[in-house]
């Protein structure tokens, strides 16, 4: 009996490897891997976004979206579990840059996209996307103090982190270059998950004399949304076009174009994919803007201060402004 | 920025992040004095938080929403009951099953019935519980500010604090209850059936802990997000510990960790790393704990002379 089941298991071994064998070229699979949930309206949805247009024009055979819920030990196990069955993984979020180290030498046959974090050296099949997050924030930092009646504009961020301190420091160069004279007001509100704590946050700034808050901080940043609305103050939104989620008091949102990034590059393999290397998606080559909702929304940032907001982006381009920066 | 409003700021934001686990801790404590606490009142909250969204974007009204949060409530209490009472199990096994649960059920459910993950955002608004005020407190200042412009669960909060109290030290079904978890045997003997007080007792802490959730997400929010209950109710459960399942002693255990919250997040403007801010909550649990167990020890050998 025993025999005829090992007999039988080894029989199961040989089939499994039969299809994989089979399979051949055509449309690459990708499996998307995300850091936290999915439902955040900006960084991890758009991912998702970029995943489904893969899939809906023909670019990619069969996708797949695998969400970690900011579990870190999970982050390991679900790269595997995606390089096993897809040929293309994509890991959104800074925070794979363990996993990966670990991971990738072990598929070479898989390609490895990193998302948010430039990771070099593991091996000749991961390339890495980082953004120019500060030259955005540059700009809504300018458009918040030019909108601030009190002088005194705030932000609530995620973390402590270089990736979201990165927003951070261009926000506050630019409220600077719009205001010599502006306070910038940061805070912190530990955690990407927690409505109910990014609206303290927020409600502490607002009181504090922060007119305009700027949220970086994932779901938590719906909270700081709330607090604009209760209060009746403004908040700039991040990564994709918040602007609909309450038009009366998000005045605008830095884009952060995660998925045009990874869409272009999943679309181009052999001309865009470069193994081993850090590629900058930044303001000149389109995936870093702002974005001002649709038109049928209450625009309370006037056409004028968009035509300037327009010139910095030039001037940016150009080289002749030089925003900071916490990455490299 | 003045000391004066930044007090009273402090001591609003104590007040908001305090509610809801007060309201989540009244349901565990009594469970507690019956001898079965639940740990599992953090995902009856979620459910609770979820239910009471769900209601009021279905049938249009704050009230009905409260009405199906607190009647899921009512079965969650129950499942809890039948589990612990009937068939025995271990209630901390059932209260982490519950936690991991409620995880997965309001996600799923969130998705398949709204089609939208994450937060949910109401088409054309959503009926959130309305906030008091009255004019003549306004004059009054630190009573005033701190009364007014609350939401109605915020009020009934402290009332039920008191109506706990009464409840367990002042009427005879509190005794019974005290008794059914201490002693059931004599209980019995009195001729009263102690897993009809264990059962009363836990629906009643499905109830509470879903009347919490319900204010998180449309008193203190007004959406529902997944995972929002953001262990809140473990806090509930660690307030129940340090304020010996006394209901006033508990409030008062919720809100110095309210406070301590509150005041993490305001030192950030005086320059204290987040990072360190972000650990007072957990500072100030362990500095409880040793607090209740060196008083408990005193007490202890203070009675063995």
């Amino acid at each position: 009996m025993k025999k005829i089941t090992a007999l039988l298991l080894v029989m199961l071994m040989v089939l499994s490897l039969v299809p994989a064998m089979a399979e051949e070229a055509e449309a690459p699979s990708v499996a998307v891997v995300v850091a936290g949930t999915l439902g955040d309206q900006g960084f991890y949805d758009s991912s998702d976004t970029g995943r489904q247009k893969l899939e809906a024009d023909g670019i990619a055979s069969r996708t797949t979206i695998i969400e970690c819920k900011e579990d870190a030990s999970l982050y390991e196990m679900s790269l595997i579990t995606a390089a096993e069955d897809y040929d293309i993984v994509v890991a959104v979020g800074w925070q794979f840059w363990d996993p990966l180290t670990a991971v990738v030498p072990d598929f070479p046959e898989n390609k490895f996209i990193f998302i948010d974090n430039g990771l070099d050296g593991v091996g000749e099949n991961l390339m890495s996307i980082i953004y120019k997050q500060s030259e955005g924030s540059f700009l809504v930092g300018y458009i918040a103090a030019k909108l601030s009646v009190t002088g005194k504009v705030g932000v609530v961020g995620g973390e402590d982190v270089d990736n979201i301190n990165d927003f951070i420091v261009g926000y506050e160069a630019g409220a600077a270059y719009g205001n010599p004279d502006i306070e910038v007001v940061r805070r912190y509100a530990n955690g990407y998950e927690d409505p109910a704590n990014g609206k303290e946050c927020a409600t502490a700034l607002y009181n504090e004399g922060c007119d305009i808050v700027f949220a970086v901080a994932g779901k938590t940043g719906e909270g700081v949304f709330a607090a604009a609305a209760e209060t009746g103050n403004y908040a700039i939104g991040v990564d994709s076009d918040q602007k609909f989620i309450d038009p009366e008091h998000i005045l605008c949102s830095m884009i952060k174009s995660v998925d045009k990034s990874f869409y272009d590059v999943v679309a181009d393999m052999d001309g865009m994919f470069q193994g081993g290397m850090i590629w900058t998606a930044d303001m000149a080559n389109g995936y870093i803007d702002v974005a001002y909702g649709t038109d049928d929304m209450p625009q309370q940032v006037s056409d004028e201060l968009k035509a300037e907001v327009e010139d910095i982006k030039n001037k940016i381009l150009s080289g002749e402004i030089v925003v900071p920066s916490t990455l490299n | 920025m003045d000391f004066y409003s930044m007090a009273i700021g402090l001591m609003q934001n104590t007040l908001r992040t305090a509610t809801p686990v007060v309201l989540a801790a009244l349901g565990c404590l009594l469970t507690d004095h019956v001898g079965m606490m639940n740990i599992g009142v953090d995902g009856m909250m979620l459910i609770g938080a979820f239910a009471a969204v769900m209601g009021s974007w279905l049938l249009g009204s704050w009230v009905l929403g409260i009405a199906v949060a607190l009647g899921i409530g009512l079965v969650l209490g129950l499942l809890y009951g039948v589990f612990v009472i009937k068939l025995k199990s271990d209630e901390f096994i059932i209260g982490v099953a519950l936690n991991v649960f409620a995880g997965g059920l309001t996600t799923f459910l969130l998705r398949a019935m709204t089609g939208q993950t994450g937060t949910f955002h109401a088409e054309g608004g959503l009926s959130v519980l309305p906030r008091f005020s009255l004019s003549f407190l306004d004059s009054i200042p630190v009573i005033g500010p701190l009364l007014n412009n609350n939401t109605l669960l915020v009020y009934i909060s402290w009332l039920l604090v008191l109506a706990c109290w009464l409840l367990i030290y002042r009427t005879p079904l509190g005794f019974w209850m005290r008794s059914a978890g201490e002693h059931p045997q004599s209980l019995r003997s009195a001729g009263k059936s102690p897993e009809k007080i264990k059962y009363l007792a836990s629906l009643l802490c499905g109830m509470l802990a879903c009347l919490a959730g319900a204010h998180l997400s449309m008193g203190y929010l007004s959406t529902f997000s997944e995972n929002m209950s953001n262990s809140r109710g473990f806090i509930a459960v660690a307030c129940v510990i340090f304020g010996r399942s006394n209901p006033p002693k508990v409030f008062l255990a919720a809100l110095l960790f309210g406070f301590i919250d509150a005041l993490g997040m305001r030192l950030q403007s005086v320059g204290i790393s987040s990072n360190l801010t972000s650990i007072f909550p957990y500072v100030g649990t362990v500095l409880m704990m040793v607090l209740v167990v060196w008083r408990a020890e005193r007490r202890k050998r203070r009675m063995s002379l």
